[in-house]
C-alpha cells in the first residue's frame, strides 16, 4: 500500500472508521450494494478488533491488526469491482478529470502568456520576427487585397500584420479561458478544503505529468526555434516567424520549471 | 500457499464452510482459516465478493440479523448450493486422485 491508499490505521482512536471511509471512496459497485458492503465490513472489522483485544492487544493494535488482515481498501474495492466488471472507480475518474482540467487550464493560461510574450517580441524585434511568412510564401491578389483592406503597406507587410494580430488575439483569448478554468477549479477547491476528502491520486501526480508535458513541449519548441535561428544566420528572411514558436517555448519552459520545482518539493516532503 | 491457487477453488471451499452451519462473514472466514491450519491466508476483505457472488448464483442465501448491536449478514447454504457442493467434492476428489497418480509416477 502507498501513502494515498493507507488509512490512518492506528493513528486515530478509531482507525476502522478511517478505513471504512477509504473503502467507501473506492467502491465502484452499484449504489444498492455499497451500504451492505460497508455494513458487513464494519461488522467484520469490529469483531476482529474485539478478538484482538480479547487476546490482550490494546484497541489501537487490535484495530490495526484487523485492518491489515482485511486487506488494503483498494484491493478489497478492486475485488468487488471485478465482480461487476468495473475497472476505473468513478471517484478516481473524477480526481483524474480534475487533475487534467487543472493542467489544461494552466496550459491555456500559458498560451495566453505566450501571446503577451509574442506581442513583446513583436514590439522589440518587429512583427515579421513573430509572424512573418517563410521565404517563398505568396498570396493571390484577392487575398492580398483582403489583407490590405485592414493593414497598410505591401501585401507581405499586411499579411504579416494580419497574422500577428490574429495570433496574439487567439492566444490571449485562450489565456482568458485558462484563467476562467483556473477560477472555476479554485472555487471547487474552496468548496472542498484541503484534507476534507480522501486523496486518491499521489500528490506528485499533477507535477509529474505537468513537468513531463511542458518539458517535452519546451524542448521541442526551443530546439525548433534555435534550429531556425541558426539557419537564419546565413539566409536573410529565414528568421521570419520564429518568434511564434520561440515565445511558446519560453513560456513552456517557465511552466516546466514551476511543475518540476513543485515535484521536487513534494518528493522531499514525502 | 499461492493465493491464485486458493482463489481457483475458493467457491468450493466457501460452500464447504457454509455447509457446516450458517454464519456471518467473519465466522466463515475464520473457519476457512482454521480448517486449513492457516494455509488459506487471503486478505479477509476479498472473501466477501466471493460470498456475494455465490449468493447471486443462488448457491448461498443470506439474511440480516442483529448481534452485539450491529447489523450482521448471515449466510447459509441453499439447496442448489448443497448439490453444487456434492458435485464439487466429487470433481475435486477425482482431480486430486489424478494429480496424485501423475505425481506418484514421478518418483
Amino acid at each position: 500500500m502507498n501513502e494515498t491508499d493507507t488509512p490512518a490505521a492506528g493513528d486515530t482512536p478509531d482507525a476502522i472508521d478511517a478505513y471504512l471511509d477509504a473503502l467507501l471512496a473506492r467502491l465502484t459497485v452499484r449504489p444498492e450494494r455499497v451500504r451492505r458492503i460497508i455494513t458487513e465490513s464494519e461488522d467484520h472489522l469490529r469483531e476482529a478488533a474485539a478478538a484482538g483485544m480479547a487476546r490482550g492487544l490494546d484497541v489501537v493494535e487490535a484495530q490495526r491488526d484487523a485492518i491489515e488482515a482485511f486487506g488494503a481498501p483498494s484491493v478489497v474495492a478492486r475485488r468487488f469491482a471485478a465482480e461487476e466488471g468495473v475497472l476505473l472507480p468513478p471517484s478516481l475518474l473524477l480526481h483524474l478529470v480534475l487533475a487534467m482540467a487543472l493542467m489544461g487550464s494552466v496550459g491555456f493560461a500559458a498560451i495566453g502568456v505566450s501571446g503577451l510574450v509574442a506581442q513583446g517580441m513583436g514590439s522589440i524585434f518587429g512583427v515579421r520576427f513573430v509572424s512573418g511568412d517563410h521565404n517563398g510564401v505568396t498570396y493571390t491578389p484577392a487575398r492580398c487585397a483582403d489583407f490590405q483592406k485592414y493593414y497598410p503597406g505591401t501585401c507581405e507587410e499586411a499579411a504579416t500584420a494580419h497574422h500577428f494580430d490574429e495570433m496574439v488575439d487567439s492566444r490571449i483569448t485562450a489565456g482568458v479561458l485558462g484563467l476562467l478554468g483556473l477560477g472555476v477549479l479554485f472555487a471547487i477547491r474552496r468548496s472542498f478544503p484541503r484534507g476534507s476528502g480522501v486523496r486518491l491520486l499521489p500528490s506528485t501526480f499533477t507535477p509529474t505529468v505537468g513537468a513531463a508535458l511542458f518539458g517535452i513541449a519546451a524542448a521541442g519548441m526551443l530546439l525548433q526555434s534555435l534550429a531556425q535561428l541558426s539557419v537564419a544566420g546565413g539566409i536573410p528572411g529565414e528568421e521570419a516567424g520564429v518568434g511564434a514558436v520561440l515565445s511558446a517555448g519560453i513560456v513552456s519552459l517557465i511552466v516546466f520549471v514551476g511543475y518540476a520545482t513543485a515535484l521536487v518539493r513534494r518528493l522531499r516532503a514525502a | 500457499m499461492n493465493n491464485d491457487v486458493i482463489r481457483g477453488h475458493l467457491d468450493l471451499l466457501l460452500l464447504a464452510v457454509v455447509a457446516s452451519g450458517a454464519g456471518h462473514g467473519y465466522a466463515v472466514i475464520r473457519a476457512l482459516r482454521e480448517r486449513s491450519d492457516d494455509a488459506f491466508d487471503l486478505p479477509e476483505g476479498t472473501i466477501y465478493p466471493a460470498l456475494h457472488r455465490l449468493e447471486q448464483q443462488g448457491l448461498v442465501v443470506s439474511s440480516w440479523t442483529v448481534a452485539e448491536g450491529r447489523r450482521r449478514r448471515v449466510y447459509r447454504l441453499s439447496g442448489v448450493g448443497q448439490r453444487a457442493l456434492v458435485d464439487g467434492q466429487r470433481d475435486w476428489r477425482a482431480f486430486a486422485r489424478s494429480v496424485d497418480a501423475v505425481l506418484e509416477g514421478a518418483r
